[in-house]
This record gives structure tokens, C-alpha cells and sequence, in this order.
């Protein structure tokens, strides 16, 4: 398995992630190495219809459906990085929806 | 009842001894806070508590109202989270003293707390060395004699591990024993919150607090704490087995020697030795490094600066945000590892990896459960295939460093119990012995623990 540069590029893109460009080819080999070593599974038998496994109780449990108020060390104001009147500021998602058609 | 003086006598010398190990750049709260804050802690611990006054250090990935929460990222630069975890809470009513933050690989990934934003921790007997990872300051301050307990957590093994290289006790409970609440989630079918201490009584009485029932966490099982064993006089009646695939033929000459020696010891404190096979091993390490990066790929997503830690300031949108932000503010095997984990997730590539590795785990968890059904109690094995290595030594090759976790990943795999504790030294570095247990069964681990403990010349050359 080798993974390209414009691979690299494409999953960094679907991990919402900036890559530098001079670390695009280490991160290609690198990512080569890594995919390469854990693809030797693909050559043990498995039974498909094999279970998988997960760890834990068997069924979650659920708390009952009350709102309690919860103590927080400080208010909603600190919780994020920008905060006004009572609301979070972000950006403006109407430039996510524009940014996301040119591409 | 204690004297309540005695918790402010011990928060003052704990204090001492964690600014005095500053060189080791294992604590990340400032010297001035921590002092300040166990003060306060130790004016509030009450003297009933079954750990008043003993100071425990916490991961930095474990969520404290006291301190700042930073992962050992840049992307949590500062954050200080609203609410604590369970067992921190757990903790406090006990009357321990929590002790700072301790220095960790960023996320949790890592095997040599080489890949924190806050520089690498350094070993406590020799600077050139790593201390393990991810939990690397907390088995170097515990290691150091800073404190004589402290928090970790384990995905892969970054309790275990450190604990081996540092030569103190580590002990990985099993999935479902402790509550998650409070910890930064990697791989959440994995992630358990450990303790390192510096003798097994002292990690074990830790484990014994924090553990138990926790309506909070949907994953932590209806469960009373745990119970702590007595001190047996000998290991009559335990069936040990030693899984042949954990000494290949490349393990390191003096980790072989000092479990050798272990095994002899065993059957001298009259259990039964006999030899086992966990046929599935070999592809434990490979099937981890699918599963947790693909989890990792997921629980990370909600570092995108809108919601925690420094947000990337030249935004025009919010994709720009959220790109700039995280390739920022995650370091170079972050963002390896969320690389990896998004590939293996994506379409076309998630029945061969994701799907594939799945069936992996089912295998290597039915190997331990085959293993179990044919009378052996406990498993003995090595924890690491090698001392401590040099800084910097395994970092060009991120499979190389993957290597360090391949005998402990496979209890995470499988939810099982763990605990590593020191076996012998070799140059002076420490050797660990691993105990694996059946789930839920962490008093027998911890049982042959103290036993083990108790004859044998963990400082003794191999």
C-alpha cells in the first residue's frame, strides 16, 4: 500500500485538517508504513459472520429522562472562545455553505 | 480519626518533592498553583477519608476543576474544564490530595511522552532515556517518589508500559471497572482510567476508590467498588499461564532473564506454571493501531475552535476555522493518527481495515476467553519487549514506537484487567512483569501481586 501526496491531501481535507505542504511527503510515507503494517490482518481467516467484539455491559443503561440542573465550577460564558449577550460566537455558517459549493 | 493536621503536612511535602522532580517535566501545573491549591485541598480533606492526606498526581487527560485540562496539546492551551471526573470527585471525598497535572503524550498517543506540547518527559533514573508513555509523568513523578500514587489512563497499554520502564506499579482495571466520566475520550471502545503507584498496595487501595458504579457513564458496569484482597502467604491454588507468543525469540535477553526468574518464583510460592497459546498475538498490535486511530478520527472532531482551547485566528469561514485550528493545534502524531483513522474509516477501504480488524479483536478476545475456560486464573507475562530506550530513538518510525505497546494492547482489545509490576533491572533500568486477569477478577491479579511483591528482588540485576 502507498499512499500518495494528493491522497494524503484528500483524507486531510475529510479530516477537516491543514497539512502543510512541505510535510505532505513525509506524512505519505509515513502513512505507507503505517498502512502497510496493519494490512498483514488482512491475510488471517475470520469468519464473517464472527461477532465483533465490544467490551461493557451488553446493553446500555439509561438515566431517567429528568433535566437536573448540574453545579458547573463556572458559567457558559468561559465554556468557549468567544461568548456575548448569552450566545457562542462562531462564524457565520452561511460561509461554510459557500465555501463548500466551490469545491 | 486522623489529626487533621496530618493531610497539611503531607500536601507541603508532597509539594516539596514535586517542585524538587521539576527537572523531569513531568508536572504541568505551576509550582505556585499547586502548592496553593493543596493547601486549600488539605484544609478540606476530611480525616475519615481511607486516603486522607496521600497525595495522588492526575493525567492531564483526566478533567479537574482545580487545573487546567490540556491533553498535552496545544489545542487545550488553557482550557480549564467545568466539571470534574468521577474518579477525581472519587478521590477528593476520600480525602486524597490531588496533586497537579501530570505531563502526557498529546491525546493519550504515544508510548514515550515524547509527543507532548509541553516537551517530553524525561526518565527518572537516567535523563537520555523516555519513561514510557502516554502516561510518562505520572510514572515519573511516582517512579521519582514525588508521590506516591497518581492517575493515568490506558488505550493501548499508557499505564502498564510507563510503569514498567519507570519500575513502579501499574494496574489497567477492567473496561466497564471505572468510571469514564471526566476523561478526554481516544478510543472509546478502549479507554479505561489506571493507576500507577509505587508499591501494589498503594496502586491497588487508589483503584479500590475510584472504582465502582457511576450513572454518568452509560460503559461502567452496576458494580460496588473493589474490594482489596488480604496479603496471601503463597500462591496455592492459582494456575498461572505463561502464552508462549509473548517470548519470541527477539525479546530482549535480560527482560527474558528477569521473567524466567518471575516464573521460577511463582511455582516456588506454589502455583501451578503451565504453558498456553494466544494464537492471535501477533496481529494485536496491527488491529489496535486500526481500531483506536478510527475511533480517534472521531472523538477528535470536536477540536475545531469553536468550542474549546485557542481558536486559529485568520478564519474567513468556517471550514478555514476548522482547518487552521486543528492543523495547528494538533501535533505531528495527532494528526498522524486522525490521518490513519479517517483513511481506514473511509469508503473503500473500511471492510479491509475498520471491518477486518473488528474481527481481529473477536479473535484475540477468544483467545483469552479459551485460555480462561481451561482452569488458568491469571497470565504472566513480560510488559514491554525492552527496557527503556533513548529519546528520540523510536520517532523517525511511528511502527517502531507502535512495537513498544505489543504486550499490552491485546487486554485492551480485550477489556481485560491488567497490572505490570517490577521484576528486576538490567544496567539499572527497570524490568516490569505483566499479570493479566479475567474480567471483573481484578482482587486475584491483585492478590498474586502483593505475593509476587512481597519475595521478590525487583531491584536485582537480570
Amino acid at each position: 500500500m502507498s499512499v500518495t501526496r494528493d491522497e494524503v491531501l484528500k483524507i486531510a481535507q475529510l479530516a477537516e485538517l491543514d497539512v502543510d505542504e512541505e510535510t505532505l511527503p513525509l506524512l505519505a510515507e509515513q502513512m505507507s508504513r503505517i498502512l502497510d503494517y496493519v494490512a498483514q490482518i488482512g491475510g488471517v481467516a475470520a469468519s464473517e459472520s464472527a461477532r465483533p467484539f465490544v467490551p461493557g455491559p451488553d446493553a446500555a443503561r439509561f438515566r431517567p429522562d429528568e433535566v437536573k440542573p448540574w453545579p458547573l465550577a463556572f458559567g457558559p460564558p468561559k465554556l468557549a472562545p468567544a461568548f456575548k449577550d448569552g450566545f457562542f460566537l462562531v462564524p457565520k455558517l452561511g460561509q461554510f455553505e459557500e465555501a463548500g459549493e466551490g469545491e | 480519626m486522623r489529626d487533621p493536621g496530618e493531610a497539611l503536612a503531607s500536601a507541603k511535602a508532597a509539594a516539596d518533592r514535586i517542585v524538587k522532580a521539576k527537572r523531569l517535566n513531568a508536572m504541568l501545573t505551576p509550582a505556585k498553583e499547586l502548592r496553593k491549591s493543596l493547601d486549600q485541598q488539605a484544609k478540606a480533606a476530611h480525616p475519615s477519608g481511607v486516603l486522607y492526606g496521600m497525595p495522588v498526581a492526575v493525567k492531564d487527560n483526566i478533567c479537574t476543576v482545580e487545573f487546567t485540562t490540556t491533553c498535552g496539546s496545544k489545542i487545550l492551551e488553557g482550557y480549564r474544564s467545568p466539571y470534574e471526573a468521577t474518579a477525581v470527585t472519587k478521590l477528593k471525598a476520600a480525602g486524597a490530595l490531588v496533586s497537579g497535572k501530570t505531563n502526557c503524550d498529546e491525546f493519550a498517543m504515544g508510548s514515550s511522552t515524547e509527543h507532548s506540547a509541553y516537551g517530553r518527559v524525561l526518565h527518572p533514573l537516567d535523563k537520555h532515556r523516555v519513561p514510557g508513555g502516554s502516561s510518562g509523568g505520572s510514572a515519573a513523578l511516582v517512579g521519582a517518589g514525588a508521590v506516591p500514587a497518581a492517575l493515568g489512563s490506558e488505550t493501548g497499554g499508557s499505564v502498564r508500559q510507563p510503569a514498567s520502564l519507570c519500575g513502579v506499579v501499574g494496574i489497567k482495571p477492567t473496561y466497564g471497572r471505572v468510571s469514564r466520566y471526566g476523561l478526554v475520550a481516544f478510543g472509546s471502545s478502549l479507554d479505561q482510567i489506571g493507576v500507577l503507584g509505587r508499591s501494589v498496595h498503594d496502586a491497588a487501595r487508589v483503584l479500590s476508590v475510584i472504582s465502582g458504579r457511576d450513572a454518568r457513564d452509560a460503559t461502567c458496569e452496576d458494580r460496588d467498588p473493589l474490594r482489596l484482597p488480604t496479603v496471601p502467604e503463597s500462591l496455592q491454588g492459582f494456575v498461572i499461564g505463561i502464552p508462549k507468543e509473548y517470548f519470541p525469540s527477539d525479546l530482549d535477553p535480560a527482560v527474558r532473564r528477569a521473567c524466567e526468574r518471575a516464573i521460577r518464583l511463582l511455582r516456588e510460592l506454589g502455583a501451578a506454571v503451565r504453558e498456553v497459546s494466544l494464537p492471535h498475538t501477533s496481529y494485536a498490535v496491527p488491529t489496535y493501531y486500526i481500531i483506536a486511530p478510527a475511533e480517534a478520527s472521531s472523538n477528535l472532531a470536536r477540536y475545531d475552535g469553536a468550542r474549546y482551547g485557542p481558536r486559529f485566528d485568520g478564519q474567513v469561514d468556517v471550514r478555514t476555522l476548522y482547518r487552521g485550528t486543528r492543523g495547528a493545534g494538533f501535533g505531528p502524531e495527532v494528526r498522524r493518527r486522525i490521518l490513519v483513522g479517517t483513511y481506514v474509516l473511509s469508503s473503500g477501504y473500511y471492510d479491509a481495515y475498520y471491518r477486518k480488524a473488528q474481527q481481529m479483536r473477536a479473535l484475540i478476545a477468544q483467545d483469552f476467553r479459551n485460555v480462561f475456560d481451561r482452569g488458568v486464573d491469571l497470565l504472566f507475562t513480560p510488559t514491554t519487549p525492552t527496557p527503556a530506550f533513548k529519546a528520540g530513538e523510536r520517532l523517525a518510525d511511528p511502527v517502531a514506537m507502535y512495537l513498544s505497546d505489543i504486550f499490552t494492547v491485546t487486554a485492551n482489545l480485550a477489556g481485560l484487567p491488567a497490572l505490570s509490576l517490577p521484576i528486576g533491572r538490567i544496567k539499572g533500568l527497570p524490568i516490569g512483569g505483566q499479570l493479566i486477569g479475567q474480567a471483573f477478577l481484578e482482587d486475584e491479579m491483585i492478590e498474586a501481586a502483593y505475593a509476587i511483591e512481597r519475595v521478590f528482588p525487583a531491584v536485582e540485576e537480570a
